[in-house]
């Protein structure tokens, strides 16, 4: 068990000022069985109107609307995260799992997804967990870290075409080859030990349980992963999602940082 | 034969109708034109038993559907029975995982169903499909019996036909049913839609403002209308025709701009009613089709009182060796396409067409279904001054407020091609009153 300080800072600068901005923000990590958050703060600005709510995958929403003219969007959580309290989440029934079964826009194979996934013939007994493994190990043998080679857009057989990608594209292309292994698995975002940007890894069912893989780092996540949200690709788990009247350039900056604390009493 | 009066007055209702703006619009090669919908004075004549008997039917396989759609976005009963297949589900385009866990207003998800019903030559009913998302069509009998009764007054004294004219109450009635507090509005793309002309003769028959995305607006959780002077009005019930896709940039797609911002989340609250509820496309689907009388059963422990369309799912490896022997027999439907679209006789296809459908078949089986051919009981259409018989369906109109309610009445609508069995209005159909005998 660890216990991590965090921050998770976004701020999107508009050249030229923006009003009637809506937004829905998915940046602040839940409970669950393997983290308990503690000291939770949020702020937003502007905060002319908000609200939250829990998507339909459990995820926290913040939501608002801002009328006036703002230059600049800023959302700033920061906590303190217990992790590695359990190996697993408990899952649904496997018959309320089929959504995370079924390929989207985002995991959908193509040819050469199918050839990686053609490399490997399991025996029947191989369990949902050790596919899994497999492919993970196998896909951080072959594909490359190399920030900004995709965008948000590029989608798992994109990204296994061009051969390297980022923490979202080795989620995707995991994803892809464990549903057409059948097995049910989902998207997570959330943040790691270390300064930067926000992380992005992989839940697999097996046996009942939520197992997470990170596939960029080729590791089972334990105590250094805080989530965030899970959903079936990067789309049910943007972070930020808005829109607003204006003509304006944005920038947008994510700064994340978590940090080990070490008790002092 | 005392109906002739009316048959005369064919030419006057139809400029009646043009004049009124009783008008769909198409959208071919990328160019908006409206099509008048031509109106066939002969109405279709149900007797009182018969309809009795359709209600039934009718009410009952609504009741399962609505069952249906709460159940998949709840608890996935039906599927840890094994009565429905999960793929039906999970790779159907109409299920929205975005609806998982959400209990709209009253637990009603279909308050307007449009159901598609055959009559076959022996008489029986089919159902042919369900239309749970936007189903339209209840304006043109509404107005067409209107200006039938100004026109000949004397056939609706001497008959006993049951007034369609309280379709508006009905709805009402469906919408005051959910709405959460505050004003009834509908929701329209605009005039370049379609089905424009019933968007506003619907509202205003019933009396709900009719209203574009951009006259709501979602403020500190809930939902308004911005009236003519600026002023908001709150809003309890949206019985929106716009597609599900459309409704809210924030959670479906975020390139549209006639949605409302954040609606879908106050919806999620419980603070606004949606008509018909989002994500009703998965029980609409025509692969769902085949197991709504498997659904009746399911949920309501019934045995389903209308048939469905003897219907074949090559999904099933015994259904397909059926559908690869009667082929010729069979028409054959891509579950994904509505409006008469993607629908092929195995009949009418050459060799060529058939070894390439074949060949699409065995790969995506779960992408079609295969139906016997009904032999329809033809309608009498007036074709100039002779009598002709014609293809025609019946789209009945079932609402779910309080309880289930059946339209006595309903749009029939024909093929004006004698050798088409495809009566959408989009491929260039008519339509007839539909009568229902009150005694």
């Amino acid at each position: 068990m660890k216990k991590l300080h965090f921050i998770y800072s976004m701020t999107l600068a508009f050249d030229n000022p923006v009003r009637q901005h809506r937004f829905t923000l998915k940046c602040v990590p839940l409970s669950s069985e393997r983290q308990q958050i503690l000291d939770l703060s949020t702020s937003v600005y502007p905060n002319e109107f908000l609200s939250s709510d829990r998507d339909s995958f459990g995820n926290h929403c913040i939501y608002g609307y801002a009328q006036g003219l703002y230059d600049h969007f800023s959302v700033t959580v920061t906590g303190t995260a217990l992790t590695g309290l359990s190996s697993f989440e408990t899952a649904r029934q496997v018959y309320q799992l089929g959504l995370f079964r079924y390929q989207t826009d985002m995991t959908r194979p193509g040819p050469c997804i199918r050839a990686f996934h053609d490399r490997f013939s399991f025996s029947e007994e191989t369990t949902a967990l050790d596919r899994a493994l497999t492919y993970m190990r196998t896909l951080y043998g072959t594909f490359h870290y190399l920030p900004q080679s995709t965008g948000i857009e590029t989608t798992a057989e994109e990204a296994l075409v061009l051969g390297n990608g980022v923490c979202q594209d080795y989620s995707h292309i995991l994803l892809s080859l464990c549903r057409m292994e059948k097995i049910p698995c989902r998207y997570v975002v959330g943040m790691m030990t270390g300064e930067g940007q926000s992380h992005a890894w992989v839940e697999i069912c097996h046996d009942g349980h939520w197992i997470a893989l990170d596939p960029t780092n080729n590791v089972l996540p334990d105590d250094q992963h805080i989530k965030i949200s899970a959903g079936r690709d990067c789309k049910d788990c943007t972070i930020n999602q808005g829109l607003f009247t204006g003509q304006t350039t944005q920038t947008q900056t994510v700064h994340v940082s978590v940090t080990e604390q070490q008790d002092q009493s | 034969m005392e109906e002739m009066d009316l048959y005369r007055h064919t030419d006057t209702i139809n400029e009646l109708l043009a004049r009124y703006g009783v008008k769909f619009g198409i959208y071919k090669n990328n160019e908006f034109r409206e099509q008048l919908f031509p109106f066939d004075a002969i109405p279709r004549i149900i007797t009182a038993s018969e309809f009795e008997y359709l209600e039934k039917g009718l009410k009952q396989r609504v009741m399962a559907l609505n069952a249906f759609i709460k159940d998949i976005y709840g608890d996935k009963l039906i599927l840890r029975d094994k009565v429905v297949p999960e793929e039906f589900i999970f790779a159907s385009s109409g299920y929205l995982a975005q609806c998982e866990g959400i209990l709209p207003p009253k637990g009603v998800y279909t308050h307007i169903s449009g159901i598609d019903l055959v009559q076959g030559k022996d008489r029986q009913w089919y159902i042919l499909e369900d239309n749970l998302r936007v189903p339209s069509g209840a304006s043109y009998p509404m107005i067409a019996r209107n200006l039938c009764r100004r026109s000949s007054p004397l056939t609706f004294q001497q008959n006993h036909i049951e007034d369609n004219r309280n379709y508006a109450e009905l709805l009402r009635r469906t919408m005051d049913h959910v709405n959460t507090g505050g004003h009834t509005v509908i929701l329209t793309p605009g005039r370049y839609n379609a089905a424009y002309f019933e968007h506003s003769y619907l509202a205003e028959m019933t009396g709900a403002h009719l209203v574009t995305g951009s006259q709501l607006v979602v403020k500190n959780d809930h939902l308004y209308f911005i009236d003519y002077s600026g002023k908001l009005e709150p809003v309890g019930a949206v019985y929106r025709r716009i597609s599900d896709e459309y409704l809210d940039p924030m959670t479906f797609n975020r390139e549209s701009v006639i949605g409302i911002p954040h609606i879908y989340d106050i919806y999620r609250k419980g603070n606004v009613a949606l008509l018909n509820a989002p994500g009703n496309g998965v029980a609409d689907d025509k692969g769902i089709y085949y197991f709504v009388p498997k659904m009746i059963r399911y949920y309501l422990d019934e045995d389903p009182i209308l048939q469905n369309a003897p219907t074949y799912l090559p999904y099933y490896k015994e259904d397909m060796s059926y559908v690869l022997e009667h082929f010729d027999h069979l028409v054959l439907k891509d579950v994904a396409e509505a409006g008469g679209y993607g629908v092929v006789f195995g009949s009418k296809m050459t060799a060529e067409e058939k070894e390439h459908f074949l060949c699409l078949l065995k790969k995506e089986p779960r992408r079609f279904i295969a139906q016997e051919v009904i032999d329809f009981l033809d309608l009498d259409i007036m074709d100039d001054d002779k009598m002709v018989p014609r293809k025609a369906d019946l789209r009945a109109f079932v609402l779910l407020g309080d309880g289930p309610m059946v339209w006595k009445s309903g749009l029939t609508r024909f093929s004006r091609n004698p050798d088409s069995f495809i009566v959408n209005s989009s491929q260039g159909g008519g339509f007839k009153d539909t009568w229902v005998l009150s005694q």
